[in-house]
């Protein structure tokens, strides 16, 4: 709340009463991010360290007790490293792991809300104390009267109305960014369905049925088994999988060779699905993959999966080749992915300079192959993201934006630095192309 | 003028002593009456749970509790009566399970509340229909239903001692900053409130009232902690 007493300029205050107004206790909390942002440069570093001390621990309790819209806006921002300092991304991936959720009575009395009756009834053994948060609800130990081990997700009580109505809020306060076009209501139209998408388990069942079969073949990953019985739209009951979290398998010192192994079927499941399935399982972030010793991964979480047309493959090349440079058509066709259609070429043609100088700092050229996960020295890596942010305020002034390739790139920077973090150096290119040649066979094969 | 907390502390005793004193006069036929009424409510329930509240006659009641029809108007004038009990009865139940309730020991003030309401609304399930018949009656002033008759004040009285005593020890061990009666009177309140919103709920499995209830509480026991004491 102080951080909103310290703000001066007039527009800016009222803009935070109305984001109070909606979002509660969180409101000091966006308010922050949203005034971080305008903030010139010396007022950032002196405001983000009074934040760090101030607010520190209090972010996620009382982020995570608001649930619904907030929470995944909060999920949003974690994402979008680099923006936000160091100290609230920590706060923010703590949040996707171990929200503040429903006591013991609480997830009972919900369970039989939406099931018809009460755990003891149904389980062998329930645990009334959930083992992880999910963005949405909470996750259960639970043994079948057979003996299975499962994991039960009950969804926080009536949280639909709930997002329905911070929606109307985020309509409100952004009124002014939709009638210039910056925000398009289409866009905030196409957020609210993905996350109402996610509150539907029905739809997430669906969704690891579809990925429980396209990942049959491969014997180092783990997606969840539904057990229907035991499921509806509010309530999923999934087959129990082993494995820690990021942060969690870290602090058992990992060798450099397992963190090396984990990261490239990292990025072999990240291709697998950008470029042949064309279906993404969620935004690629550590709260969504389980890390087991022995190599194998589990994948958790299947509620925002997006599927889209868009040919990543080719957009691999172009970053590969730097294709551009080889002719007017081949720039045309690259400026048209990231921008979309209606961007003029001659214009949107400035953006390349940027494009250029950012990869050869994200995906340098060394044997021609590119790799994730190096470290790089602070000065680059700045360097790096002022290109980009250059290159995407120049794409966001103009209301170009492919939406696609946007949320591509979002998620192929998220493996990045989910690769970072697990502190492995992965040759993508090679992946790459075992990938597209076990592909080309089996398809060969099919038909 | 608000009274001050040793008042209120003292308040809800006061008048629970003499309520109950008035009902000690009352003598043993009273308390006689009390398995006779016992299984003409047991009757009853059975029969609005399956027919419902409506097309329930007194007829059926009688039949099925095996008394006359005109005695039973001895123990029941009205309908009311009959929700009178009932409710007080349901809310023994709330008592007596809360206190064998082990695992509630360790949980939370906000839990601990959560959990009486709940499952307040758990018993209270099957007779929704019911229920909603009487509810709107019991919100007038003049009805025996309502929380400050005198019918009603007994067990009325001795509900807000047993919430007392969770806030008391809630605060105790520094969960909560003292509040007085005017806890265990906000308390009795909000349950009400709560349940006129479960009895309208539309929701599947109501589950907008847990999460009102939820929301509620945990705001509540916020402030509570945030506010400090609370200065009268």
């Amino acid at each position: 709340m102080e951080l909103v007493k310290t703000t001066k300029s007039g527009a800016l205050q009222r803009g935070f009463r109305i984001g109070k107004l909606g979002f509660g206790l969180v409101g000091s909390y966006l308010g922050y991010q949203a005034q971080n942002l305008l903030l010139s440069e010396s007022g950032k570093a002196q405001r983000r360290e009074r934040f760090q001390k101030r607010a520190g621990q209090r972010v996620s309790e009382e982020l995570g007790a608001l649930k619904g819209a907030v929470m995944k806006v909060g999920q949003l921002l974690s994402m979008q490293t680099r923006v936000f300092p160091e100290e609230a991304l920590r706060e923010l991936a703590a949040l996707q792991m171990h929200a503040p959720g429903m006591h013991a009575t609480m997830a009972r009395a919900q369970f039989k809300a939406s099931m018809g009756k009460f755990p003891e009834d149904v389980f062998r053994e329930f645990d009334p104390e959930p083992f992880a948060a999910a963005s949405l609800g909470q996750v259960h130990r639970a043994i079948t009267k057979k003996g299975e081990k499962v994991a039960v997700k009950i969804q926080y009580p009536a949280i639909r109305a709930a997002i329905e109505n911070d929606f109307k809020v985020v309509r409100s306060a952004t009124f002014a960014g939709q009638l210039t076009g910056y925000l398009p209501t289409a866009g905030i139209d196409e957020v609210q369905r993905g996350i109402m998408e996610e509150t539907d388990y029905v739809n997430e069942a669906k969704n690891l049925k579809y990925f429980r079969e396209q990942f049959e073949h491969i014997e180092w990953v783990t997606v969840p088994r539904v057990y229907e019985e035991f499921s509806s739209d509010r309530t999923l009951t999934m087959s129990f999988v082993e494995g820690r979290t990021l942060g969690a398998f870290l602090e058992t010192k990992p060798s450099q060779r397992l963190r090396d192994l984990l990261g490239a079927r990292l990025f072999e499941l990240f291709d697998i699905q950008t470029c042949e399935l064309k279906t993404l399982h969620a935004d690629p972030h550590p709260g969504n993959y389980l890390f087991r010793p022995d190599g194998r991964i589990g994948m958790i979480d299947f509620g925002c999966v997006k599927r889209f047309d868009a040919d990543w493959r080719e957009m691999q090349r172009f970053y590969e080749n730097r294709g551009w440079r080889k002719s007017e058509a081949d720039a045309r066709r690259f400026l048209k992915i990231i921008c979309g259609p209606n961007a003029p070429y001659e214009k949107a043609r400035k953006i390349l300079p940027d494009v250029e100088e950012w990869l050869e700092l994200f995906h340098p050229r060394g044997s021609g192959d590119i790799f994730f996960g190096r470290k790089r020295d602070p000065a680059e890596e700045k360097r790096m993201w002022a290109a980009w942010h250059r290159c995407g305020r120049r794409i966001f002034q103009n209301k170009w934006m492919n939406p696609e390739y946007a949320f591509l790139s979002r998620a192929d920077m998220g493996l990045c630095y989910l690769l970072e973090q697990l502190g492995a150096v992965v040759n993508v290119s090679e992946i790459a192309r075992r990938v597209e040649a076990d592909y080309k066979t089996s398809k060969a094969i099919a038909s | 003028m608000l009274p001050d907390n040793e008042h209120t502390h003292i308040s809800i005793d006061v008048f629970y002593e003499r309520t109950h004193l008035l009902k000690m006069k009352q003598g043993r036929r009273v308390q006689k009456k009390e398995k006779t009424k016992q299984a003409i409510l047991k009757a009853a329930l059975e029969l609005f749970a399956a027919k419902g509240f409506y097309a329930t006659t007194t007829k059926a009641i009688s039949k099925k509790s095996r008394i006359a029809e005109g005695t039973l108007f001895n123990y029941f004038e009205t309908k009311e009566d009959l929700a009178l009990y009932f409710f007080e009865e349901e809310l023994s139940g709330v008592m007596e399970w809360h206190r064998a309730n082990k695992r509630l020991n360790n949980a939370d003030i906000a839990e601990k509340l959560f959990a009486i309401i709940q499952h307040l609304l758990e018993r209270l399930e099957p007779y929704e229909e019911f229920i909603g018949a009487v509810y709107m009656r019991a919100l007038s002033p003049t009805s025996k239903l309502s929380p400050f008759s005198l019918d009603s004040q007994e067990r009325h009285l001795r509900y807000l001692r047993f919430i007392r005593e969770i806030l008391l020890e809630a605060e105790g061990n520094g969960e909560i900053p003292p509040v007085g009666d005017f806890g265990a009177y906000a308390f009795g309140l909000f349950q009400l409130a709560i349940l006129t919103h479960w009895l309208r709920d539309q929701s599947r499995g109501k589950e907008e009232t847990l999460a009102l209830l939820d929301r509620c509480l945990k705001m509540a026991t916020h402030f509570l902690r945030k506010g400090g004491e609370w200065n009268w």
